[in-house]
């Protein structure tokens, strides 16, 4: 009884011993500057608990904070709307040299960094930019209608562009895995080819989307080089206010309440997320 | 629901450069049941994906009552089909899988609700309905599929090897529902199987392709009795081969006797009493038997009108009621079964009676 009580320490000790490494570099790298902006959320320069940072945050930043939610949104609606129509051509499109075109372009903004992306959009959809050089060219408007599109457009359009891919890839895949006479037999009892898409394929890819539209939500979220370059005036997102209020002011109680108030937002989405699997595993 | 006729006329199918169906042609009649047998890769499965609509045709027609819809989409062909994996949408119930196509009739609800309960009703699946069909059984799927495909009141029943995926003692009994519920709903049916006995029970005629070209169409009897070619003859069990040197004497085949066997007068009269004989008779032939055809006899027998083989027993067994020997021949071996006790090491006669006997040109290309 005795050795078998040893043998299971050991045991114990061993499995610590294996995971110690990514615990601490989970906890060093994430856990602690977590629980310390959070606490410096709350915490007043003088010391003590306080609410001032949020008060502040909320008085200076409260439309930045909306903008935030409806941009980051709003992009994800439409990623989601792209991936799956992607997903869709690239699963039941006909014309085989169209997928094929499809299957090889589609992917390449995800090898392109964000900050590079923004670049591209502001030489794209400024007032004098590529897009409408290219509308006037085309005869469609004259040169004093064009407008400039760096905005909180652009931000939206430099998010889809740049994070539709990714979701794509992975609804692609997950479409590409179902059994194709799943589709066959509803074609096969005349189902046109959007309600194939609607009906049979999307309930069931549907946790892959979620999945990877939650991960463009946290994505999105955190970027500061595309609100920074697209969209240099008020509202903006707030990464943009948190980088001033550090760089402007050093500070960091009202950037960490910004901060808190980001992970808060994430936090919801990924509440959705973890109440939709549970509903899904408790499914008898 | 009654069936229509389906011709099939001179389908070509190619994918990339495999020809994969060289001209096939067949007839079906209304409220037929065709099965489509052949072993893996001979084309069974494709021929049927081209008379559904799913595989286009390279060149031939497809005719659905002298209507053309070789290039009509798979649902403009009045015919479901049923497929091996059963395909059932897993996040819809029992009764929606079984609704879908009427709902994309756009059948109103009341109408739609009564059709699903019968056709559920139908296939005993009473009661099932609100589950999903994941969490049905094997053979509750099936009948899902089934009913699926029923349920839009198909003229032509494709089923493309439905019953594979079920264990042997449900598949025995769901054989037999299918055949019934086709000859109750007067339904054309196609159906794709590599399983011999159940083409036999389930068909009025069986199509047997080899490489993509027809071997040979005819009721069960047919090509169990008279096959037309070594190939069907080895496909339908007979698949035992001796090699025979004969020759044509009117109503009767001459066999020249060698070490394997004796001389024998062989009758090739039609009907039960004579040898399947395919070609002229003439020359070198490669004579199929099923093993359940022959009986021991002692060596020196001659029955009239048989032929005997000399052979050996070399393992003996008591299965029960009969005895079972392994029976050596010329380095073959045969499983024959007698009532008589031999002991290893015994010469026999294995005797097989002329009807037993399936006779081809040793070389095909003289068969014609």
């Amino acid at each position: 009884m005795m050795s078998f009580h040893r043998v299971l320490h050991d045991e114990r000790v061993w499995s610590f011993a294996l995971v110690a490494p990514a615990l601490v570099t989970v906890g060093l790298l994430f856990i602690y500057p977590l629980g310390f902006s959070a606490v410096s959320a709350f915490s007043a320069e003088e010391g003590g608990w306080t609410f001032a940072n949020f008060i502040k945050a909320f008085d200076l930043y409260s439309n930045d904070i909306l903008f935030t939610v409806v941009i980051v949104s709003l992009s994800t609606v439409l990623i989601g709307f792209f991936a799956i129509a992607i997903g869709g051509y690239l699963t039941l499109g006909e014309n085989p040299y169209a997928v094929a075109i499809l299957k090889w372009l589609y992917r390449w903004p995800l090898f392109i960094p964000f900050i590079v992306a923004a670049q591209l959009m502001r030489t794209f959809l400024a007032k004098n930019g590529l897009m409408n050089n290219l509308i006037v060219g085309s005869g469609l408007l004259e040169p004093m209608q064009t407008q400039s599109f760096l905005d909180w457009r652009g931000i939206v359009i430099t998010f889809v562009w740049k994070q539709t891919p990714f979701v794509a890839l992975l609804v692609a895949g997950a479409m590409a895995s179902l059994d194709r006479s799943m589709i066959e037999s509803a074609r096969n009892l005349g189902a046109s080819r959007i309600r194939i898409l609607v009906e049979i394929i999307l309930p069931q890819v549907r946790p892959t989307i979620v999945v990877g539209l939650i991960l463009s939500f946290v994505v999105m979220m955190s970027v500061l080089s595309v609100p920074i370059m697209i969209n240099a005036q008020t509202p903006t997102m707030l990464t943009v206010d948190m980088a001033f209020r550090i760089n402007a002011y050093g500070d960091y109680g009202v950037a960490n309440a910004l901060g808190f108030i980001s992970y808060l937002m994430t936090g919801v989405v990924a509440w959705i997320y973890l109440r939709q699997g549970v509903r899904q595993g408790a499914a008898p | 629901m009654a069936g229509e006729s389906l011709t099939v006329d001179g389908v070509k199918v190619s994918y990339s450069d495999v020809q994969v169906l060289a001209g096939v042609s067949i007839d079906v009649a209304p409220g037929e049941f065709i099965a489509l047998l052949g072993s893996s890769g001979c084309g069974k499965t494709t021929l049927l994906r081209a008379i559904s609509g799913f595989v286009p045709v390279d060149a031939g027609r497809v005719l659905v009552s002298d209507r053309d819809v070789t290039n009509a989409p798979p649902d403009k062909r009045g015919m479901a089909m049923v497929f091996q994996s059963y395909a059932l949408w897993p996040h819809m119930t029992a009764a929606q899988n079984i609704g879908y196509g009427l709902r994309l009739r756009k059948v109103a609800r009341i109408e739609l609700d009564r059709r699903v309960a019968e056709t559920m009703s139908l296939l005993g699946l009473d009661g099932l309905g609100s589950r999903l069909v994941t969490q049905l059984s094997g053979g509750q799927r099936q009948r899902v599929a089934l009913g699926r495909a029923l349920a839009v009141e198909p003229q032509t029943l494709l089923l493309d090897e439905p019953l594979s995926n079920l264990d042997a003692r449900i598949r025995q009994s769901v054989r037999h529902e299918i055949k019934a519920l086709q000859q109750q709903l007067q339904i054309t049916a196609i159906h794709v199987t590599h399983d011999r006995e159940e083409a036999m029970v389930m068909a009025d005629r069986i199509v047997i392709l080899d490489r993509g070209n027809i071997a040979q169409i005819g009721t069960p009897e047919d090509v169990y009795n008279r096959p037309r070619s070594s190939f069907v003859a080895a496909f339908m069990g007979a698949d035992n081969v001796i090699p025979l040197t004969a020759k044509r004497d009117e109503g009767a085949l001459r066999v020249s006797a060698s070490d394997d066997h004796a001389d024998a007068v062989l009758s090739i009269a039609d009907g039960d009493e004579g040898a399947n004989l395919v070609g002229t008779g003439d020359g070198e032939l490669a004579a199929h038997f099923r093993s359940e055809a022959a009986r021991l006899v002692e060596v020196s027998d001659r029955p009239q009108g048989s032929l005997v083989l000399f052979g050996k027993v070399i393992q003996t067994s008591y299965p029960g009621g009969i005895y079972r020997y392994t029976i050596d021949m010329g380095g073959r071996n045969y499983l024959v079964d007698d009532p008589k006790k031999l002991a290893v090491g015994d010469a026999v006669g294995i005797c097989l009676p002329a009807q037993s006997l399936h006779l081809f040109p040793a070389n095909p290309t003289e068969a014609s």
